[in-house]
C-alpha cells in the first residue's frame, strides 16, 4: 500500500494546485468528449445525409409499365445500389406540391400534364462509387439520363471528412495539453520528495518503485477529471439530444446510445493522460 | 571484492576526472582514498555505485561490471553497496527509526524483516535510545550514525563513505572512525574518503594516494603523506 498512502498524502499536500489540475483536466476531458460525441454523429448523420443524395434514373416517356418494371429489376440489381424506389410521374407530381406553398401553387390545376417524368430512386452502398454506378445506371436500356448529385455527394464526403479530421487534430491538441498540466501537477510532488528519490537510488530501490506513487498521483487526477467531464456530458448531451429529437431532417443519437464508448473512452484517456504525464514528471529524477 | 582496470573518466568539459587507475581491494579490506581537492576521488567513488561511467576501463564490484551494467540491474547491484555521505541526507520529517526502516521499504523488505533489522542496527551504533527522535533533534555525529545505519541495514558486501568525518569536529570524528572499524571487524569492506591526516595516520590501514586523476601511491598501512625515504 505504500505507492497508494503516497499518492494520497502527497496530493493532500499541493491541494490548491491538485484542485487547480483536476478543474482543468476536466476541462481538457469535457471538450474530448464532445469531439468524441461529434465524430460518432458526424458518421451517422453524413450517412443520413448521403441518404437524400440519392441517384435518380429517369425513364422515357414511352416505355411500357412491363419495361419500366424491368428498369427496376436491372437497377436493383447493380452491385452499388443500396435500395431502389419507382416513383410514377404522378407521384413525383404529388412529391413536388408537397415540398413547399409556392411549389404547390404554380402547379395548382396542372394535373394529368406531362411535365414529371416517371423515375427510379436509388440510393447507394458506398457513395465514393456514385460515378460508376451512374454511369451503369444510364447504360439500362430505357433509361432517358441519370441525375447525378455527384456535387452533393462530394460535398457530404469532404464535409464529414473535415470535420472528422478537425475532431481528431483538436482531440490531439486536448491530450498533449492535459499531459503538459498533469506533468507540471507531479512533477511538485517530485519536487517535494526529491531528497528521498535521491535516497532511495542510492540504497537500490528499482526506477519502477520510485515511480509507482507518482504515477499513481497522475492516475487519480486523470479519473477524477474524467469522471467530473463525463457527469457534465451525460446531462448536457442528454438535454440536446432530447432537443435534437423535434428535428425533421437529421437525428443525433441518444444519449443511452453513446454512453457506453463514451464513457470508456473519457475514462481510458483520464487513464493515459495521468500515466504518460507523471512518468514525463519523474523521468528526469530518475538519472542518478 | 572492488577492481579498477585502467579506469579514465572524462567529464563533458574534456576536464580528466581519472587517468589509468587501476587497483584490487579484497573481502574485508579498509582502504582510504587520499589525494588533494580535484585529484578524483570522488569520481573512483561514483565509478563504484555507477553515478558516472568511465571513458576506458572496467570497474568491477563482487564480479559484475559495473559499466557495462544494464540499467535495469544497477538497483540489485547497489542493494551489495551501502553509501555513507558527508552531509548525512536524511529526511528530516522521519524519525531515526523511519529513517533505517526507509531503506529496507523501498527494496521491498517484510515489514517482519523490518522490525527485526532496524533495532539490531540501531543498538550497533549505538543509538537505540534515539530511535523516536527526528534528526534535527540529534547532534552531526549521530546524524553519521543514522547515515551509516541505514547504508548497513541491508546487509552490503561493501560500505563506500565520501568524507563521512568532514562535517565532524575531530572528537566526533574519532568515535565514527571507530565504529567504521568495528563494522569492518565484522567483516564488511570499507572504502573511505578522507582529508584527515590524523584519522589515516591513526589507523594503519591500506592508503591509496590519487594526484590529478593518476595514482601514485598504494600502500599497506600507509601514512596520510608519503614517507620520505
Ligand atoms: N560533474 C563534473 N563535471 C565536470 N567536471 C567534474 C565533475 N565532477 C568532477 N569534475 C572534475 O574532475 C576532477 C576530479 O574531481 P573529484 O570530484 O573526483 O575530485 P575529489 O578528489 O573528490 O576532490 P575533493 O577532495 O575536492 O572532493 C576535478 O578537476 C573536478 O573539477
Ligand atoms: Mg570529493
Amino acid at each position: 500500500m505504500y505507492p497508494l498512502k503516497t499518492a494520497f498524502s502527497s496530493l493532500g499536500r499541493n491541494a490548491m494546485m491538485t484542485l487547480a489540475s483536476i478543474v482543468t483536466i476536466a476541462c481538457c476531458l469535457f471538450l474530448l468528449g464532445v469531439f468524441l460525441l461529434i465524430t460518432f454523429n458526424i458518421n451517422y448523420i453524413g450517412s443520413q445525409v448521403s441518404e437524400k443524395c440519392e441517384l435518380q434514373a429517369y425513364i422515357n416517356e414511352w416505355t411500357s409499365d412491363l419495361g419500366e418494371e424491368r428498369i427496376l429489376k436491372e437497377i436493383s440489381a447493380l452491385p452499388n445500389v443500396d435500395t431502389a424506389e419507382f416513383e410514377s410521374k404522378e407521384q413525383a407530381f404529388e412529391n413536388a406540391r408537397a415540398m413547399g406553398e409556392e411549389m404547390d401553387e404554380a402547379l395548382e390545376g396542372m394535373e394529368g400534364e406531362d411535365i414529371f417524368r416517371s423515375s427510379v430512386k436509388v440510393t447507394l452502398k458506398d457513395l465514393t462509387l456514385a460515378d460508376e454506378t451512374a454511369a451503369q445506371m444510364a447504360a439500362v436500356s430505357g433509361v432517358a439520363k441519370v441525375n447525378n448529385r455527384r456535387d452533393i455527394i462530394r460535398k457530404v464526403i469532404s464535409v464529414t471528412n473535415v470535420i472528422r479530421i478537425g475532431s481528431l487534430i483538436a482531440m490531439l491538441i486536448l491530450v498533449l495539453t492535459a499531459i503538459f498540466i498533469i506533468r507540471n501537477t507531479i512533477e511538485l510532488s517530485v519536487h517535494a520528495r526529491e531528497e528521498e528519490i535521491h535516497i532511495m537510488k542510492f540504497v537500490g530501490a528499482t526506477d519502477s518503485f520510485i515511480r509507482r506513487p507518482f504515477v499513481m498521483e497522475g492516475i487519480i487526477v486523470g479519473l477524477i477529471g474524467a469522471a467530473i467531464a463525463i457527469t457534465v456530458i451525460a446531462f448536457g448531451y442528454s438535454a440536446l439530444a432530447l432537443h435534437a429529437e423535434s428535428l425533421r431532417d437529421v437525428k443525433i443519437y441518444s444519449f443511452s446510445e453513446t454512453a457506453a464508448p463514451l464513457i470508456v473512452g473519457v475514462l481510458a484517456f483520464g487513464l493515459l493522460m495521468g500515466g504518460v504525464g507523471s512518468r514525463a514528471a519523474v523521468k528526469r529524477h530518475l538519472k542518478v | 571484492m572492488i577492481e579498477f582496470r585502467d579506469v579514465t573518466v572524462i567529464y563533458d568539459n574534456d576536464i580528466v576526472g581519472l587517468e589509468n587507475v587501476s587497483f584490487k581491494i579484497d573481502d574485508g579490506e579498509f582502504v582510504f582514498l587520499v589525494g588533494k581537492t580535484g585529484a578524483g576521488k570522488s569520481s573512483a567513488i561514483k565509478l563504484m555505485t555507477g553515478e558516472i561511467k568511465p571513458f576506458a576501463g572496467d570497474v568491477i564490484l563482487n564480479g559484475v561490471t559495473v559499466n557495462t551494467l544494464k540499467p535495469k540491474k544497477l538497483p540489485y547491484l547497489r542493494r551489495s553497496v551501502g553509501v555513507v555521505f558527508q552531509d548525512f541526507r536524511l529526511l528530516n520529517n522521519k524519525t531515526v527509526y523511519e529513517n533505517v526502516a526507509f531503506a529496507m521499504e523501498v527494496v521491498r523488505a517484510s515489514k517482519k524483516e523490518i522490525r527485526r533489522k532496524v533495532p539490531t542496527i540501531l543498538s550497533l551504533v549505538g543509538l537505540t535510545g534515539r530511535a523516536q527522535n527526528y534528526p534535527g533533534e540529534l547532534s552531526g555525529g549521530e546524524q553519521q550514525r543514522v547515515c551509516i545505519a541505514r547504508a548497513l541495514v541491508n546487509s552490503p558486501a561493501i560500505v563506500i563513505a565520501d568524507e563521512p568525518t568532514g562535517n565532524l569536529d575531530v572528537e566526533t570524528a574519532d568515535e565514527i572512525m571507530k565504529l567504521l572499524m568495528e563494522i569492518n571487524r565484522m567483516g564488511t569492506t570499507i572504502v573511505m574518503v578522507t582529508h584527515s591526516e590524523k584519522i589515516v595516520n591513526d589507523a594503519h590501514r591500506r592508503v591509496i594516494q590519487l594526484e590529478s586523476g593518476v595514482v601514485v601511491r598504494d600502500e599497506a598501512e600507509g601514512g596520510y603523506s608519503c614517507v620520505p625515504s
